[in-house]
C-alpha cells in the first residue's frame, strides 16, 4: 500500500471526512486535562502531550455496558368464563384452564442491548493499541471459546489510526516488553510526525479503507518524507530505558508468591484503582442488576483487584483479604497468569500507572524486584509457601476469566 | 541542622530503640521531580528521607484503619500542620492509638502544586529543584529550564494556611514557622465563593459537569485519611445496593455527595482528594462548602484541640443542641 503524507493544516479535514462515515474519537484537552473524547469539528486534537490520562480503551471496552434491559409487570386477567362453545365441548378441562388464568401474573420484557457504532480512534499511541490486542485474546479468547459479543462488536466496529510516539517521557519502557513507540500490533494505519505533517502508512484493510475514505486530504509521501519518518521512530526508539529483562519474571513472581517483599512493596498502596482504570489493558468488571420499582436493566462496570469486593465470596471468606494480597495479584497477573495462559503479556509499557498513581507507585521497580529470584535467606520459605496461601492462582484466574 | 536531618534523625533513633517498628516519611520517586511516601524500617536506610516542598501526601493516610502492616504495627510518621489534623481528628475519635504512634512534626513554609508547574508546560517534568528558599527551579524532558517563585506555585490550600506547624507531636524537626494571627482572621474560604455565588440550579449543572470526569477510581477515598470505613464503603456495598455501579454524572455525583457528608465535620480540608484523583475534579468544592457551613453553625474546625469531641459527636437528642 502507498506511503501517504498529511499535511499538518489538513488534519481537521482529514478527521472531517473520517466523522462523515464514523464517530471519531480523538485526545482532546479540557479544562488542562487530555482524554480521548467524540471529536467535533473545530476541536484540537493534543497530540504534544504524549499520553491523554486514560488510554481509549473505554471506547471499545465501556466502563459501564449495558447487556440488557428489563422490566416486569403484573397482569390481572378479567374473569373466567365466555367461551361457551369450548365448555360444551370439554366442560372439565375448561374449567380448571378458568381458575389458573384468573390468577394474576407477571410478564417479563427482556430488551438485549447491543450498540456497535463504527468508530475511528485516532491520536492513540502504538501502547494503546497493543492493549487493545491483549484484551482481544480474553474477550474473543482460546479461539472464540470465550467469546463477548459485545466487545468484540464494537472492536470490529473499531479503526485504529495511532500516532507514531516522537518524544518518549521517562516512564514509558514499551521497548522492554516487546512493543516500540512505533510499534505495528493492533495498529491500522500509523502516523508519524515529521516537519510540516505525518508520514501515514496503512498497515492493514481497515486502515486502509479508512485512509480511502478521507483520501482528498492526503496526498503520496516523498522519499524525503518517508526518510525523515524512518528517523523518528529509530531515534524515539533510543530514548526509551529498558527497566528489566522478561526472561525469568513469569517463573520468579510464582516463586515469590508468599515473599515477605510483597508486604514492603504495598505499604505506599492506597488500594485505589487508578492504575487499573488508566491502564491499556486492565480488563476486569463486575455485572450488576440494578432494578428500580418494575424496571431494571443488567450491566457490567469495571471493577478492579484492589476492590476488597472484588475476590470477596459469597460466603463472606475474601482469599485477597489483606492490601499486599491484592496489590501483588495486579502485577502478577500481567506479568505471570496472563501469559501462562496466553503466552504474551498484559503490559504494553505505557506508564500510565506510574504517572497517575497517587503514590507513584512504579511497575518497573515492582517487577524488577518481585520478578527477580528471591534472595537466598526467603527462598526456603518462599518454594514451600504458595499451596499453603489459599490464594493460589487458579483461584484468582477463575475471577478474571 | 535542616529539616530533612533533624527527621532523619529522629526516624534512625526511633527505629534504633524499638520505639517503632517503621518509620514513614517522604522519599524522591521515579525521578527527581516526583516525591512519594517512604517506609524505612531500617535505621541504615534513613537517608532515602528528604523534606522538601513536593512532600504533599498526608501521612496521616497510612495510619487509617487497615492500612498499618502488620496491624498492630508501631509505627512513626511525620505530619505537616494539616497533616496534623488529620491525625488529631483521628485521636479525638479514638480511631488510632496514641501509645502506637511516634508523631514527629516538620514545620512547613507551603507544598507546591506539580500540577499548576506540569501545566506549565507540554512536555513532561524530570526535575524540580529548590536552591534556596522560596525559588522553584523546573526542567523538563527536553530539557528547558525556567524558574518560578514558590508562592506563586503553591497548593491553592497552602495559600489558605493557618497551621504551618504540628498541632500535634512528639518531636518538632527545627524551628516552627510563624504563626498567623488565628484570632485576628478565621478560615478564608475565599477558594469556594465563586461556587457559593452560583444559584441552586447552576450549582448543580457546575457539580454534574466536574463529576461526569470522574472515573470511579475512588482514589478520593482512599487516600482521605479520615475515611475509615475501607473494604466496608458504602459506595461500593452490592447488599444493600445503595449507589448505582455504573458511572454517569448523577451517579458520581451521588457518590461524592456520600463523602462529603460522611466526613462531615471531619474533613480537615488538607487537599489529599484533590491531589490523588487522576482526572484532576476539583474535589475541594463540595467539602469546603460543608466545612464552611459547620463553621458558621457551630463554630468548629475539625482536628484543631485534642481533647475536643467532633461536633457531630456532641449531638444530643434530648436537647437538640451540641452540647453547651
Amino acid at each position: 500500500m502507498a506511503i501517504r503524507f498529511l499535511k499538518q493544516d489538513q488534519l481537521p479535514a482529514f478527521l472531517g471526512q473520517l466523522a462523515e462515515k464514523a464517530r471519531v474519537v480523538a485526545p482532546v484537552k479540557t479544562d488542562g486535562v487530555v482524554q480521548f473524547q467524540p471529536w467535533v469539528s473545530g476541536q484540537d486534537v493534543e497530540l504534544d502531550v504524549l499520553l491523554a490520562k486514560q488510554s481509549p480503551k473505554e471506547y471499545v471496552f465501556l466502563q459501564t455496558e449495558t447487556y440488557l434491559k428489563f422490566g416486569y409487570e403484573m397482569v390481572k386477567p378479567e374473569a373466567a368464563g365466555g367461551d361457551t362453545a369450548a365448555e360444551e365441548a370439554d366442560p372439565v378441562s375448561v374449567d380448571d384452564a378458568a381458575v389458573e388464568v384468573a390468577i394474576p401474573y407477571e410478564t417479563v420484557t427482556v430488551e438485549p442491548q447491543n450498540e456497535a457504532p463504527a468508530q475511528v480512534i485516532f491520536g492513540l499511541r502504538p501502547c494503546d493499541a497493543r492493549g487493545f490486542v491483549q484484551m482481544d485474546q480474553v474477550f474473543g479468547g482460546y479461539g472464540g471459546f470465550y467469546y463477548d459479543p459485545l466487545y468484540n462488536a464494537r472492536r470490529e466496529a473499531t479503526t485504529l489510526l495511532a500516532v507514531t510516539c516522537r518524544e518518549p517521557r521517562s516512564t514509558c519502557f514499551c521497548t522492554a516488553i516487546g512493543g516500540g513507540p512505533a510499534g505495528e500490533e493492533g495498529v491500522d494505519a500509523l502516523f508519524t510526525q515529521v516537519d510540516g505533517g505525518f508520514v501515514v502508512e496503512a498497515l492493514t484493510e481497515k486502515g486502509e479503507a479508512a485512509l480511502a475514505a478521507a483520501g482528498a486530504a492526503l496526498t503520496d509521501a516523498t522519499d524525503a518524507q518517508i526518510a525523515a519518518a524512518g528517523e523518528v521512530k529509530t531515534a524515539a526508539g533510543a530514548k526509551i530505558d529498558v527497566p528489566f529483562a522478561l526472561e525469568g519474571i513469569r517463573d520468579n513472581l510464582h516463586d515469590n508468591i508468599a515473599d515477605d517483599r510483597w508486604h514492603d512493596q504495598a505499604m505506599r498502596c492506597i488500594s485505589c484503582g487508578t492504575c487499573t482504570y488508566v491502564c491499556p489493558s486492565c480488563y476486569c468488571f463486575s455485572i450488576n442488576d440494578e432494578l428500580v420499582e418494575s424496571t431494571g436493566e443488567r450491566y457490567r462496570v469495571w471493577d478492579n483487584c484492589f476492590n476488597p469486593l472484588y475476590t470477596e465470596e459469597t460466603s463472606g471468606h475474601n482469599p485477597r483479604a489483606q492490601k499486599s494480597n491484592r496489590f501483588r495479584n495486579r502485577f502478577s497477573h500481567k506479568f505471570w497468569y496472563y501469559p501462562d495462559k496466553y503466552d504474551s503479556l498484559l503490559c504494553s509499557g505505557c506508564g500510565r500507572c506510574i504517572m497517575n498513581c497517587p503514590t507513584r507507585i512504579d511497575i518497573r521497580e515492582i517487577v524488577r524486584v518481585m520478578g527477580a529470584p528471591a534472595p537466598a535467606v526467603a527462598a526456603g520459605a518462599a518454594s514451600e509457601a504458595p499451596a499453603a496461601t489459599g490464594d493460589a492462582p487458579a483461584v484468582a484466574e477463575g475471577k478474571e476469566a | 541542622m535542616s529539616r530533612q536531618d533533624h527527621i532523619r534523625e529522629f526516624a534512625a533513633q526511633a527505629l534504633a530503640d524499638g520505639r517503632v517498628d517503621y518509620f514513614i516519611g517522604w522519599k524522591q520517586g521515579y525521578n527527581s521531580s516526583e516525591v512519594v511516601p517512604a517506609f524505612v524500617k531500617d535505621p541504615a536506610d534513613v537517608d532515602q528521607l528528604i523534606w522538601t516542598p513536593l512532600c504533599h501526601h498526608n501521612l496521616v493516610t497510612f495510619i487509617k484503619r487497615n492500612m498499618p502492616d502488620p496491624a498492630d504495627a508501631k509505627i512513626g510518621l511525620c505530619v505537616k500542620g494539616c497533616d496534623s489534623r488529620t491525625l488529631v481528628a483521628l485521636l479525638q475519635e479514638e480511631l488510632v492509638d496514641k501509645e502506637k504512634l511516634y508523631v514527629v512534626g516538620v514545620p512547613c513554609d507551603g507544598i507546591v502544586d506539580r500540577r499548576k508547574l506540569e501545566k506549565e508546560f507540554a512536555d513532561e517534568l524530570v526535575d524540580i529543584a529548590f536552591p534556596e528558599r522560596g525559588r522553584v527551579v523546573v526542567t523538563t524532558g527536553k530539557g528547558e529550564t525556567r524558574e518560578f517563585a514558590q508562592d506563586d506555585v503553591l497548593l491553592d490550600v497552602c495559600g489558605r494556611c493557618r497551621y504551618p506547624n504540628a498541632l500535634y507531636a512528639d518531636d518538632v524537626a527545627g524551628p516552627l514557622e510563624a504563626e498567623p494571627d488565628r484570632e485576628e482572621s478565621g478560615p478564608d474560604w475565599s477558594d469556594i465563593a465563586d461556587f457559593e455565588n452560583l444559584s441552586d440550579d447552576e450549582k448543580q449543572a457546575a457539580l454534574e459537569r466536574v463529576y461526569a470526569t470522574c472515573i470511579r477510581c475512588f482514589a478520593c477515598v482512599h487516600v482521605c485519611p479520615v475515611c475509615v470505613c475501607w473494604d466496608k464503603c458504602v459506595n461500593r456495598s452490592r447488599e444493600p445496593e445503595l449507589v448505582a455501579q455504573k458511572v454517569g454524572a448523577k451517579e458520581n455525583l451521588l457518590f461524592q455527595m456520600i463523602h462529603m457528608f460522611h466526613v462531615a465535620g471531619r474533613c480537615t480540608s488538607c487537599g489529599a482528594c484533590d491531589r490523588a484523583c487522576p482526572v484532576e475534579i476539583p474535589l475541594y468544592l463540595l467539602h469546603r462548602k460543608m466545612n464552611k457551613e459547620i463553621y458558621d453553625m457551630f463554630g468548629f474546625e475539625p482536628g484543631t484541640k485534642l481533647d475536643e469531641k467532633p461536633v457531630f459527636q456532641l449531638f444530643d437528642l434530648a436537647t437538640d443542641h451540641f452540647g453547651d
